[in-house]
């Protein structure tokens, strides 16, 4: 089987963002980049698929060169060659997947698999789009999978209630939490992952232009929270009193 | 040719002919070189088991120091006797042997060579040192069957089932056989030749003269007749005892002052550096062969004593591990394997081709040792410290999780997120890393970036930087700090975890790229000294950075206290009334022989009385967080209820701690005993902050508002 698994580089969850002075984007200098979480569980599960059933698993990411180290990580977890498209800086939902597209379409591929968004810009776009581009059917939010007579069973679970919803393959699955627990990588795998193939591409390479149908326009930091207040004094009841009528009058929480 | 004949005994000339009534030497001698050559055979088999498996390792340097271990703990006996009964019977029958077979010997030159001494005084003297020392044997050999068979006691098994082979009777038995043996033979002869000729003397040899009483009335050819046969069955059972020994549990004559000469000169607890990592091809002990051959020497040197399972604290709480299985467990493979891996290297050597060793039956990691047992220990350091065949526990373990975990990442899941968390935000806890150093803003500590002329890096550590409660340790030591006018700083920002739950648990990889981290940085500002209030870090950095180019004087904060208290640097003038029991760290303790000052701070705070706890110092009960278990799930009792349950049955009202782990297990052991409404856990810098009566009264509205 081959098997695809789309990776973005991200902030790490617990990494302080802080927004540049001139809206432009986040400071990175002091940032910890990861592998998008969501992602992360596609990554699992094409290596699932593949020990179960022979294939390869290529790894394909969008971003700087830093995102190379992403790339390793996943070829670190099992992942046997790497794609790299490196400058579409800022990019939209829709480029991102036109370069995922191109790359994917030079390799032949039963499954692609992505996270259901990516942490960062949580645009949750990419994987429908690159399904639409790939002319194949999708299956988002995807917690449960089993592939059987070129086929895909996929569970996604919906407000109270849970989907089976079954696809013929090659489609695109995006994977959610509890798909699966991601592996940790071994060391040896650290060590054959710095020599695995990563081919690193342009998006040039593939005819997609920097001029995006979509911009940020301005990224601003979240309104800040104002300042806790504590009740002084002595009295309870007097204390009490007074945080109802804070609550009503300041909060209008009642 | 009995020499001693020549002698005519007398009052003031005392002494007996050796080898009386015993005439068959010649057949004694062919005796004598069938049990040697049998000895000397096993001995030969057993060598080649030593040297059949395993790595190479040097454990033959220093030898003037190796020397001096095997005289104190070997010939002294001095670990074996820390334990008074136990201590006490293998003293008797050890001490008792080695005189024993000092006389035999003795006895054997006079009949061969002769010795111009023996009669007069000195074989008065002799003959009741032989008295006593045989007496020593046999009250020890009774004291061990009892202990064996009667009391039972649970080391002396695994959960409650007897570990006892046969082999462990025949030994005692043997030796008790000897023993009784000798003295109707004394007996014996004294029997008939009491006051015959004037031997009256015989009453130093008081057991064999009592004993001889018993025999009243037989008469002298009977008594002749019993004498030789019961002389040829102590001589057979003498030298059936030497061919026995590489063959039995008796082989530990050998192995175990062997192994007492091979122990590790290095500080406790190091655990030798993957230094490969590029160019190896496996990591870990998956295999015997991965051990060194030490390794597994050590499971020979065994004797099954149990001290280790008696402390230790997976085992004590139900978890399957127990040290002494564990080791008995290679033992046992080893046992198995050894024979198999020399035949196939024989066989190559004849056939001149690369010997095939067959595959294991069972896999060392995952089925000789079960992961249960290899993930429960807390690295505690409780069996090392407390076997007197210093045994080395800890590193096989560490080696065989290297493999889970390195090789196979085949390990818990929650351990997993917690070396993620350390190599994304170089914590555990998984916090943002640039939260590090936020704990100390509001007290005006500047970081080693900011002021590098500082005489000490306090090195706060993970838990003392992220956990709330670690924070408030972190705050009460710099405020101490800062009143007695200590110059000090902080990495901040620049710190990373020490890596010690990494390297513990396995992830020798990740460990050390937080050591040179941290090296990298603390080498970039010049840091000679360092002071930890985490034992964890404390014993990292003090043993295992230097491994990377990073020495330093490292010191822990109850150290650092207790210099303070003596130097008058501090004053501790507000009592803090309670009955506080100190709770030993192993990474203090244990690891690097802290106990004194601890105690000495808490001692030197008004109104606070200090009561120990039963198990306590080097026999310490750990809180059950070392060796990476602080991140991981415990299932069945836990061992953090069961220390603070000590500590509430020593009567104390408050747990005073040295570690920030052992401050989280202890508050949570007394909230599992709800008992946290009369009891509390405290770090001994809050309590000496407290003392010290600096602190400003907090303003009772915030208090009232927070609670």
């Amino acid at each position: 089987m081959n098997l695809i698994a789309c990776v973005k580089q991200v902030p790490d969850t617990e990494a302080q963002i802080k927004v540049k002075a001139d809206g432009s984007g986040i400071e990175e200098a002091g940032i910890k980049w990861v592998m998008n979480p969501y992602d992360e569980f596609g990554v699992e599960e094409a290596l699932r698929l593949k020990e179960k059933a022979g294939g390869t698993v290529t790894v394909v990411s969008v971003g700087p060169a830093r995102a190379m180290e992403t790339i390793r990580t996943a070829l670190a977890m099992g992942a046997e060659k790497g794609v790299h498209i490196t400058d579409l800086d800022n990019a939209d939902a829709f480029a991102t997947a036109s370069a995922l597209a191109a790359a994917i379409k030079e390799i032949p591929f039963d499954l692609v698999f992505c996270g259901q968004r990516a942490i960062d810009d949580d645009s949750a776009q990419v994987g429908s789009i690159l399904a639409e581009l790939l002319g194949v059917p999708q299956v988002t939010i995807v917690t449960k999978l089993e592939v059987a007579d070129n086929k895909i069973k996929a569970v996604k679970p919906i407000e109270g209630a849970q989907l089976l919803i079954e696809a013929s393959m090659p489609c695109v699955v995006t994977a959610q939490k509890g798909l699966n627990e991601p592996r940790y990588a071994s060391l040896p795998g650290i060590m054959k992952a710095k020599k695995k193939p990563v081919d690193v591409k342009k998006a040039a390479d593939y005819g997609i232009s920097a001029d995006f149908k979509a911009n940020v326009a301005k990224m601003m930091p979240p309104p800040s929270r104002p300042p806790g207040k504590i009740i002084q004094g002595d009295d309870p009841a007097v204390k009490a009193a007074e945080l109802v009528k804070l609550l009503r009058e300041e909060a209008k929480v009642i | 040719m009995a020499h001693g004949a020549e002698h005519v005994y007398a009052v003031g000339n005392e002494g007996r002919e050796v080898f009386w009534n015993a005439p068959y030497e010649a057949i004694l001698f062919i005796f004598t070189a069938v049990a040697l050559a049998i000895f000397a055979y096993g001995l030969y088999r057993r060598w080649q088991m030593w040297t059949a498996i395993g790595k190479p390792e040097n454990r033959n340097d220093s030898v003037g120091e190796r020397i001096k271990l095997l005289l104190l703990n070997g010939l002294l006996q001095l670990k074996t006797s820390k334990d008074p009964y136990p201590g006490i019977l293998h003293g008797l029958i050890f001490f008792g042997f080695f005189v024993l077979i000092w006389g035999a010997a003795i006895d054997a030159t006079q009949f061969h060579i002769g010795l111009p001494f023996f009669h007069g005084g000195f074989y008065l003297w002799f003959s009741l040192t032989m008295e006593i020392f045989g007496l020593a044997v046999l009250v020890g050999v009774v004291m061990a069957l009892v202990r064996r068979y009667i009391e039972k006691p649970d080391r002396l098994g695994y959960k409650g089932e007897p570990d006892n082979t046969p082999d462990d009777a025949i030994v005692l038995v043997l030796i008790g056989g000897i023993i009784v043996t000798g003295f109707i033979v004394e007996a014996l002869r004294i029997h008939v030749n009491y006051n015959v000729d004037g031997f009256t003397w015989e009453t130093w040899s008081f057991a064999g003269f009592l004993l001889s009483k018993t025999l009243a009335g037989v008469g002298y050819d009977t008594t002749r007749t019993l004498h030789k046969i019961l002389w040829w069955g102590h001589a057979f059972l003498a030298l059936g005892f030497v061919a026995y020994i590489p063959y039995s549990r008796l082989v530990h004559i050998i192995t175990t002052p062997a192994n007492l000469y091979m122990q590790t000169l290095k500080p406790t607890g190091t655990l030798e550096p993957i230094r490969d990592f590029e160019t190896a091809e496996s990591f870990g002990v998956a295999k015997l062969e991965d051990f060194t051959w030490k390794q597994i020497f050590d499971s020979d040197a065994c004797t099954r004593c149990g001290r280790c399972q008696d402390g230790c604290p997976a085992y004590l709480t139900g978890k399957p591990l127990s040290p002494k299985k564990l080791v008995q467990d290679i033992k046992k493979h080893w046992l198995e394997r050894a024979p198999i891996v020399i035949a196939a290297k024989s066989a190559a050597k004849k056939s001149g081709q690369e010997p095939e060793i067959p595959e294991p039956e069972k896999a060392l990691v995952g089925e000789v040792i079960e992961l249960d047992e290899l993930w429960a220990c807390t690295n505690c350091m409780y069996c090392m410290e407390n076997c007197p065949a210093a045994i080395e526990h800890v590193p096989k373990i560490v080696g065989m999780r290297q493999y889970k975990v390195l090789m196979e990442a085949d390990f818990a899941p929650e351990l997993q997120l917690t070396f993620r968390n350390m190599e994304n935000n170089s914590n555990p806890w998984g916090i943002g890393a640039h939260l590090r150093g936020d704990w100390a803003k509001e007290l005006g500590i500047k970081p080693l970036a900011e002021d590098p002329g500082v005489e000490y890096l306090f090195y706060v550590g993970c838990a003392g930087s992220f956990d709330d409660r670690g924070k408030k340790v972190s705050v009460a030591f710099a405020k101490i700090l800062q009143a007695a006018g200590v110059s000090f700083g902080i990495l901040g920002t620049e710190e990373s975890c020490c890596g010690d739950s990494a390297m513990r648990g396995g992830n020798e990889y990740l460990y050390q790229a937080m050591a040179q981290a941290n090296i990298e940085v603390m080498n970039g500002y010049g840091v000679k000294k360092i002071i930890c209030t985490c034992p964890h870090g404390y014993n990292a950095l003090k043993k295992d950075y230097p491994h990377f180019g990073g020495t330093y004087e490292v010191y822990h904060h109850t150290e650092i206290l207790a210099r303070l208290i003596s130097e008058g640097k501090i004053q501790l003038k507000k009592p803090v009334p309670g009955v506080f029991t100190y709770h030993d760290s192993c990474f203090l303790g244990r690891y690097n022989n802290v106990y004194d000052q601890p105690r000495k701070a808490l001692t030197a705070v008004p109104g606070l009385r200090l009561v120990e706890m039963e198990r306590k110092l080097e026999k310490s009960f750990c809180c059950g967080a070392g060796g990476a278990r602080m991140w991981m799930e415990e299932h069945g009792d836990r061992i953090n209820t069961a220390r603070a349950k000590q500590a509430v049955d020593a009567g104390a009202e408050s747990i005073a701690v040295g570690c920030p782990f052992c401050l989280t297990m202890m508050s949570d052991g007394i909230k599992d005993l709800s008992k946290e409404d009369s009891m509390v856990a405290k770090d001994i810098a809050e309590i000496v902050w407290e003392a010290m009566g600096l602190e400003e009264e907090q303003p009772k509205e915030e208090a009232t508002a927070e609670a």
